[in-house]
């Protein structure tokens, strides 16, 4: 059982700067979602490498072997639990389903999956979780479900890091007035998600500028490091001296936190999976 | 259709039951399965689409994953795929058998499924192998009470 984070920042407050940001709380409402009482909670799986660079390929086929497994248990009514696996990726572009391959400016060596939404990076000081629910336990609605996934992330930029993240109508993902911290693109198959989210922790941006992420041209991204370096005033400088693990760290465990509450699951530790350059071994679900 | 689709969307996204089934279409002399999508028999050969009911939850699709002509499809099972707005949903075959035809129109322009579900947006045909198959299939009455008792628990 995840307790709460052994590590929270509490840097000034970041306020708006070049841009205004939308600043407003969002007004989603994650009691509405599962009106159970706690100790029903639905159990959810989580396979911890948030300090570990999974190469995407094997993530992938990890992701899709769950999905395989949990469709066949739903056939037999026994879809008992849902997963969550938080991880971190080596340098990787991927494009969804129908990504223009335009915005990938001429990058070679990219993954083409089978998610919605348009090009992206994932790559060291990124944390990606890709959680594996079955909808029929939550709302089934997609888009429900997307701006869950955004809740989750904008709770986090606030309670750890007291970052006043925002949606923008129209753009799926979670932002910092035109920084996109967070980026989102998931697949349904018989209600059971897979891909998810990407959150900039400490991440180096510069693999962005060879692209043009998500498709959307007059843009930027951010990480939650570089807003945090934004200081409020000259006395403020300097102060803040969090390390890279310190950071993705705070993250993790506020992330793990956050999900649970707008889930309303519980979450169960599982050990990593073993894997070699192969495969990956099957795991019980 | 704009107002329909927000209607839908916040309904869902504030969990009050406002969606009218009376806005989605539901046509009489075809075949629905529960995962939403909809088959046209004639003789040994059908058309599939998704329902008006799957285009209006989805919202704007924005790109339409086609199988492959002479693929072979099973009932129940995914034989492609629709992306509205960062999200990609399986799209299952009610009926078995080969692929023989895909509507390449949605190539470019994916919002055919929205705007013309039952025409426009056919997304393939296939030659059936089994029309036993189709027994296990709702009627149009069965599909819409199947909607309504959907859209209630959510």
């Amino acid at each position: 059982m995840i307790t709460n984070p052994s590590f929270v920042i509490h840097p000034p407050q970041i306020s708006s700067r070049k841009s205004t940001p939308s600043i407003h709380f969002s007004n989603f409402n994650s009691s509405q979602a599962i009106p159970i009482a706690y100790d029903s909670k639905r159990r959810c799986d989580v396979f911890d490498m948030h300090n570990e660079l999974v190469p995407y390929a094997k993530a992938w086929t990890w992701q899709k072997s769950i999905v395989e497994e949990r469709k066949k248990l739903v056939d037999k009514n026994e879809d008992l639990c849902d997963s969550v696996i938080i991880l971190q990726h080596p340098s990787v572009y991927t494009l969804g389903i129908g990504s223009s391959e335009d915005h990938l400016k001429g990058i070679k060596n990219f993954y083409r999956t089978d998610r919605g939404g348009e090009v992206t990076y994932h790559g060291p000081g990124q944390l990606v979780m890709y959680p594996i629910l079955n909808l029929r336990y939550h709302t089934m609605d997609l888009h429900w479900y997307l701006r869950a996934l955004e809740e989750v992330v904008i709770r986090v930029l606030s309670s750890c890091f007291t970052i006043k993240a925002a949606r923008h109508e129209g753009l799926t993902g979670v932002w910092f007035g035109d920084q996109k911290v967070a980026a989102i693109g998931v697949r349904a198959s018989k209600w059971i998600t897979h891909h998810g989210v990407s959150v900039n922790v400490t991440a180096d941006l510069t693999p962005f500028d060879r692209i043009v992420p998500c498709g959307i041209q007059d843009r930027q991204v951010g990480s939650i490091k570089e807003l945090l370096r934004q200081p409020l005033s000259f006395e403020e400088c300097g102060k803040l001296h969090f390390t890279d693990d310190q950071l993705v760290n705070a993250t993790y465990e506020s992330l793990m936190k956050e999900f649970s509450e707008v889930f309303q699951v519980q979450l169960c530790m599982k050990p990593r999976p073993y894997y070699t350059e192969n495969n990956i071994s099957r795991l019980t679900v | 259709m704009a107002m329909r689709l927000w209607a839908s969307k916040s309904a869902s996204y504030f969990k009050i039951s406002v969606f009218n089934r009376g806005f989605a279409t539901v046509l009489k002399d075809l075949k629905y399965a529960d995962s939403h999508e909809w088959v046209k028999v004639e003789g040994s050969s059908a058309t599939v689409g998704i329902t008006d009911h799957a285009q209006d939850h989805l919202g704007d699709v924005v790109y339409v994953e086609l199988p492959e002509l002479g693929t072979a499809v099973t009932q129940g099972s995914s034989f492609g795929a629709v992306e509205s707005v960062k999200a990609t949903s399986d799209i299952n075959s009610p009926v078995s058998g080969k692929v023989v035809e895909v509507n390449k129109e949605l190539d470019e322009s994916p919002g055919l499924v929205n705007g013309s579900p039952y025409e426009k947006g056919w997304i393939m045909k296939v030659e059936l192998s089994n029309n036993d198959e189709l027994k296990s299939l709702m009627d149009s009455d069965s599909y819409s009470k199947f909607c309504d008792e959907e859209d209630a628990k959510h």
